[in-house]
């Protein structure tokens, strides 16, 4: 099923009805804006110049940031694993004491990030932090300034980067069919075989396009390396900004954003190969819900204990501190100063009394949440045709579509208004700049990539025979992607849906060049109150409309998430999860099907 | 059931945006023709500014509806709005702009997205600070001073340094004074404009004597680097570092903030000045009343009522007699440095990509 050529895709007037409307979306919102501000900038007037190359290679400065963004990514690539399917496993596969409330402090990362965090982490580890204070009680001889440069960005990015190990890995792992880690117990094989040799081998196409993720937060770093890389390591993304906004050194700007999007790509080329050289799932036919494993050695388990305890220590410190210094003044914030008496509700009361009040939060709600149902509603069938069809037309548009992942964002809004603010035949004649559209529009493109990826890994992950009974029987395409598929993926779109809104909610690079002047959304607003940043209620309304957010974003993660892990929970007790999240396909499935022996994962 | 829940939550959803989309824009579109009178007639400005941080945006928004204006603000710092009302020249969206400093006027009058005009007052201020151009397109408001400031508990005035350049050239200052990590913001390109156009040099790189390079390299070498999200004061404040650049109009406050206690360095040629400005935007729709709000917020009264709420300094020589007597006196004894900014704006640009390539560490 996954050769099918180019011409035979051609036959069914779905995939006709889905490709044309993606061809237009793709020619009008994504190549035609972005091709015109990348020739604006790289052929100023009309003839091209080596000008910019030959500035960046040149200079040391650059080469090096260049160098440490690299380093970053694929070091995170490496650690954000380790830590991420390490806390995936302690939370969701293996038996240890107090889970829930663990996941609770590996899911702070949900709902905040940014400067923020890099902050929190900061009045902890750093130089007057609480940990170093007691550290310099122990060795009084030690470096104040111990958590700096390469290896505090490191650590702060992979603790804050693994939401999508929790999100995504995690859902798949609950989709493991326990029959074959029993198989693989009555064979005699230990804990660790199992999971190496069963588990994982599962979880891989959701791990791979997790990996894909790590990689591009470590290239796009920007928050942790300002606050914590100190002198030595400072990465690229601060240049790149200076740069796009410097309408002569445009150029250079979109030629190292080209080279991270390169970068990005050719990962990407990577892992797709080894993809293809092999999904694994299980075929059995009645499979059943996955349950927990006790870690049989008692110092293995023990050790699991402590280093999943003091994980959670690592997590939830900052978010707490966070919390409690949004209550403090601004000095007290930049100075690490904190007293009891010193905390009051003065900061909430200014940002919250604004005139402008809580409309921009309206505001902002209804956008993020209109971009991330159409952007996961949208690509749930063009991610299932990729996914199902593997030629050369299907790979060009999986490949155009991760335009918006080479372009820093601020270049994506310009490319917008000098492609339509005249009357262009891509959108019917329209003008588009100072519509309230236009910014909706970024925010689906933005998205795109990201949702594209996971919805594919999550297409992967399904069990194709269900989809191949469904049409033994007779049903349509339509049919068995509505009341088979879509079932099967619904809790993964669910959340990445969430993760779409929360991530747009403080939006400020695409909403400063495009939100309609009547029709602002709240990133505007926190930058007017937090910029010129340094001052002292700057910083501290920073805070606040960090814990606000947070209360936005961990809301909609219960609603998302929250309520569907719940639901779950109570499959699991009924022993049958795969049937709780595929209710249609269930029963009479199992029935026509369900004759052949479990077996041990295949290729 | 569960997704016709979902397409009903999907269509309602849509629904609520078109109805926000188009409920809210109505007004912004319907410009009735105004009068030439000098009343305002209530049409909705869209003015950008970055003046409308620290309560300046409220304030101002709120005397302008006493005054009978509409406004809607959009904020943003200075290059954004520079790069906004720039890409937005063809179909613009904001009336006015105001708040951003020469420089980056500069850079969108040779966009042509500005309209040349002359306000109501355009007698009280002095033209030299504005656009020295043809076809005056903006006009200037409010003064600001970039100076080097010290902790002034550690270092008496005889002992502080006496210009920029002492901090690279002096053993005892070297890594105590706060040098910045990037050039994106206003007030790093004009210490720079300050020091580099004292070394100009038309044979040398970019205008530039080797000899001026050499004292940003120094700089940057012997500096200590800015931290994201703190400020130099609070850095002055547990003793990281002794000084560092800062906006005349800020000093006051977060001396107080931060219980510091600052001292300014007036060098032997002076210090240079930023000068926000107020203009019309090329081709709005709604000209004559945009003209009105800016003859309103340039006159004497409002930029004395400004300045007397935020310690700005005016321009407005009418003005300027009103405003907060402390501000006044130190703008009156502190020597303006004589730059030429017709240079400075040909080659800033290019001053920062050298700078954050070459120079920065």
């Amino acid at each position: 099923m996954s050769g099918a050529s180019a011409k035979s895709m051609l036959r069914s007037p779905f995939i006709l009805i889905v490709g044309t409307v993606l061809t237009w979306f793709i020619a009008a919102f994504l190549v035609w804006p972005n091709l015109n501000v990348l020739l604006a900038t790289f052929f100023p007037d009309g003839s091209f110049s080596g000008r910019a190359a030959e500035k960046l290679f040149s200079s040391q400065r650059a080469m090096k940031s260049l160098g440490n963004s690299f380093l970053l990514a694929v070091a995170l690539s490496v650690t954000v694993n380790v830590v991420g399917i390490f806390i995936v496993l302690v939370t969701h596969y293996f038996k240890i004491r107090g889970s829930r409330i663990l996941f609770l402090g590996y899911a702070s990362t949900f709902i905040y990030g940014g400067i923020v965090l890099a902050a929190g982490y900061k009045f902890i580890y750093g130089d007057k932090g609480i940990v170093t204070a007691l550290l310099l009680k122990v060795f009084p001889g030690m470096d104040a300034a111990w958590f700096s440069g390469f290896f505090a960005v490191l650590v702060v990015m992979t603790f804050a980067t693994t939401t999508n190990h929790m999100l995504f890995v995690a859902n798949a792992l609950k989709g493991v069919d326990y029959q074959t880690i029993e198989a693989a117990k009555n064979l005699g094989a230990s804990d660790w075989t199992i999971l190496r040799k069963v588990v994982l081998p599962m979880l891989k196409p959701t791990l791979f396009a997790v990996t894909i993720l790590s990689f591009l937060t470590g290239l796009g770093a920007l928050s942790a390396p300002q606050v914590l890389g100190g002198r030595d390591f400072q990465t690229i993304t601060p240049m790149i900004l200076t740069f796009t906004n410097s309408p002569t050194s445009r150029d250079l700007a979109a030629l190292l954003a080209v080279i991270l999007g390169v970068a990005t790509i050719l990962m990407l080329a990577v892992m797709t190969r080894l993809e293809k050289g092999g999904t694994y799932y299980s075929v059995s036919k009645v499979s059943s819900a996955l349950q927990k494993q006790q870690i049989t050695n008692p110092a293995a388990n023990a050790a699991v204990h402590v280093i999943a305890y003091l994980l959670f220590a690592v997590y939830s410190l900052p978010v707490l501190l966070i919390v409690l210094y949004s209550f403090a003044d601004g000095a007290a914030i930049q100075t690490g100063q904190l007293s009891p008496g010193s905390l009051t509700l003065d900061n909430y009361t200014r940002v919250l009394t604004q005139e402008a009040g809580l409309r921009p939060f309206i505001i902002s709600v209804i956008y993020s949440a209109l971009a991330a149902v159409i952007a996961v509603g949208g690509l749930l069938f063009v991610a299932r045709l990729l996914q199902k069809y593997r030629n050369w037309v299907s790979s060009l548009f999986e490949y155009l579509l991760h335009i918006p992942w080479i372009l820093p964002s601020a270049l994506l809004a310009l490319g917008l208004i000098i492609s339509y603010d005249h009357p262009n035949p891509l959108v019917g004649g329209a003008v588009l700049t100072g519509t309230t559209v236009i910014l909706l529009i970024a925010f689906v493109t933005v998205k795109i990539p990201f949702t594209l990826r996971m919805l594919k890994a999550s297409f992967a992950s399904v069990n194709s025979s269900l989809e191949e009974a469904a049409a033994i029987m007779g049903a349509k395409t339509l049919y068995v992607f509505r009341r088979v598929l879509l079932p099967l993926v619904l809790p993964a779109a669910a959340a990445i849906a969430a993760l779409n809104f929360n991530s747009m909610l403080d939006d400020y690079d695409t909403a400063i060049f495009l939100a309609h002047p009547l029709v602002q959304p709240l990133g505007l607003v926190i930058k007017a109150n937090t910029d010129g940043a340094e001052g002292v209620e700057g910083v501290a309304n920073t805070f606040v409309y960090t814990v606000l957010l947070m209360v936005i974003t961990g809301l909609t993660m219960y609603l998302v998430y929250g309520r569907s892990s719940r639901r779950g929970a109570k499959g699991k007790r009924a022993r049958a999860l795969p049937a709780a999240t595929a209710p249609a396909a269930g029963p009479s499935l199992t029935e026509v099907t369900g004759t052949k022996e479990p077996s041990a994962p295949l290729r | 059931m569960r997704k016709l829940q979902t397409l009903m939550a999907a269509a309602v959803a849509v629904t609520l945006l078109a109805g926000c989309g188009a409920g809210t824009a109505t007004p912004a579109a319907s410009g009735e023709p105004s009068s030439t009178s000098t009343v305002p007639s209530g049409e909705t400005l869209v003015v950008y500014t970055n003046s409308n941080g620290e309560g300046r945006g409220e304030w101002w928004t709120a005397e302008a509806a006493k005054a009978g204006f509409k406004i809607e603000v959009v904020g943003a710092g200075g290059a954004d709005a520079t790069n906004k009302l720039i890409a937005e020249k063809n179909n613009p969206i904001a009336d006015v702009a105001f708040g951003l400093n020469n420089m980056y006027f500069a850079q969108i009058k040779a966009a042509g997205a500005l309209e040349p005009f002359e306000p109501a007052w355009a007698g009280e201020v002095d033209t030299a600070v504005g656009d020295t151009g043809d076809g005056k397109a903006y006009w200037p408001l409010v003064k600001q001073a970039i100076l080097l400031g010290y902790n002034a508990d550690k270092f008496s005035a005889d002992a502080a340094p006496k210009d920029w350049t002492d901090l690279w050239t002096k053993d005892e200052f070297k890594s105590r004074y706060e040098r910045v990590t990037g050039l994106g913001t206003a007030t790093a390109q004009l210490v720079f404009a300050g020091i580099l156009s004292r070394y100009k040099d038309d044979s040398g790189d970019l205008g530039i004597s080797a000899e001026g390079w050499k004292q940003v390299e120094q700089y940057f070498r012997n500096g200590s680097p800015a931290v994201a999200k703190t400020d130099l004061f609070a850095r002055i404040a547990s003793g990281e570092v002794d000084m560092g650049q800062m906006p005349s109009s800020i000093i006051a406050e977060r001396e107080k903030s931060f219980k510091v206690n600052a001292e300014t360095v007036i060098p032997a040629v002076g210090v240079p000045l930023a000068v926000e400005q107020i203009a019309l935007v090329k081709g709005t729709k709604k000209k004559a009343e945009a003209g009105k709000f800016i003859d309103w917020f340039g006159s004497a009264d409002v930029q004395a009522a400004f300045a007397k709420q935020f310690n700005s300094m005016p321009v407005n020589k009418t003005a300027a007699a009103q405003a907060n007597p402390d501000v006044v006196k130190f703008f009156s004894t502190v020597k303006q440095q004589d730059i030429d900014w017709g240079f400075v704006q040909e080659n800033m640009g290019s001053w920062v990509e050298k700078i954050e390539l070459e120079y920065m560490q």
